[in-house]
């Protein structure tokens, strides 16, 4: 493939024909924050968290979607660009459900990290929040969706990374939300144990069911002296 | 030019055709069973989330059963602006019903629905493939009687 060169923030950086800006920037060591977008994945550009500045260009671009172009003039970390990402991340968290200190996915969060990394502390905006039933009757998969922030990831890992094609994306607006079958709770029979989905949940909202026997059901321990 | 549709058969196998198949299958039942998204599923090697996502995503499918007449109120800007909650507020007292709802004797159904790009008769409704525009309380139960 063809080599071209752009300008990633003043230096002059070599990047293969085909790669999105993002992938350039990685390889010249240049990291630039992802939400929805994961290397395995093909890129949808739905959270705008990555965007970069192109000189010329209209509007920001996703760099996780845009193809590197010979000469082009990019700024990943320029004031409006940190200005951009931090709305982003704050308007997400505005719709997020709620406190931190209430998950205990809370330190495993990439959204609570990369909040961390742009310095977004509360979110300004006090909407209200979707309130979904935590759905755990399966025993391979629990879903909170209050914790969703609609990336996308884990319909995309389940159709492309894993083969089956268990969820969908229903209704419109504030109500879009991730879907099984005619919108219910996930059990056994439509979706097995591969978990791919919830090690791409960049949030709280998949995970495996905590094994209450694991706590509770072991030996009482008995300390004789 | 061809028509949108034409060539696609109920027993098309793309799953670009969705969209037509679900909208057929809507004017010909009024509504998409769970039986009707599973079997377009089933067809076309898509998941019912898939099908059941697309159905729900366009307010002109519908997957509650629907009255014999949609009434449909556009709540976009434009008619906000003239008083479009006026026309929805008058409607609910003519049929006695909230937007999202039936009338029990089924001769109703009544939606909100984003802009029907009839902005230069604002307010306006869809009862059906009929526009109607330059609504006012007034014309309301006039219009609604054409429709049994």
């Amino acid at each position: 493939m063809a080599e071209i060169t752009a300008t990633i923030n003043g230096r002059q950086v070599k990047a293969k024909e085909g790669m999105t800006i993002l992938e350039a920037a990685l390889e010249s060591g240049i990291d630039i924050p992802t939400l929805c977008h994961r290397p395995e994945l093909v890129p949808i550009g739905a959270c705008r968290i990555c965007v970069v500045e192109v000189e010329g260009s209209r509007t920001l671009v996703g760099s996780c979607h845009t193809p590197i172009a010979g000469g082009m003039v990019i700024h990943t970390h320029s004031d409006k660009v940190l200005a951009t990402r931090r709305m982003i991340i704050e308007l997400l968290l505005a719709s997020h459900c709620g406190s931190c200190y209430m998950c205990d996915k809370a330190n495993i969060c990439e959204l609570r990290k990369i909040a961390a990394d742009l310095e977004v502390g509360l979110p300004r905006f006090q909407m209200r929040k979707n309130y979904y039933a935590l759905e755990d009757i399966s025993p391979y998969i629990v879903r909170d969706l209050t914790k969703c922030i609609m990336c996308r990831r884990c319909a995309r890992a389940c159709r492309e990374v894993a083969g089956h094609n268990v969820f969908g994306i229903a209704y419109r607006g504030f109500d879009t939300k991730v879907v099984v079958d005619f919108d219910q709770p996930i059990d056994k029979e439509v979706c097995r144990d591969c978990g791919v989905c919830i090690s791409f949940c960049p949030t709280g909202a998949l995970g495996k069911p905590r094994e209450a026997k694991e706590e509770k059901r072991g030996k009482p321990l008995i300390i004789t002296s | 030019m061809s028509k949108i549709g034409e060539g696609i058969t109920p027993q098309s196998q793309e799953k670009r055709d969705l969209l037509v198949l679900l909208e057929r299958a809507q004017s010909r039942s009024g509504y998409l069973s769970k039986r009707t998204i599973a079997g377009l599923a089933e067809s076309l090697g898509l998941s019912i989330s898939e099908v059941y996502g697309v159905a729900t995503f366009y307010s002109f499918l519908s997957i509650k059963p629907q009255g014999r007449n949609v009434i449909r109120i556009c709540k976009s800007l434009p008619c906000y602006l003239k008083n479009a909650q006026t026309i929805i507020e008058g409607v609910q007292r003519e049929i006695g019903i909230k937007p999202g709802e039936t009338t029990a004797d089924g001769r109703f159904s009544f939606e909100l629905t984003n802009c029907i790009g009839a902005c230069d008769k604002a307010p306006a409704m869809m009862i059906n493939d009929d526009v109607h525009g330059d609504l006012t309380p007034k014309k309301i139960s006039q219009i609604l009687k054409a429709y049994k």
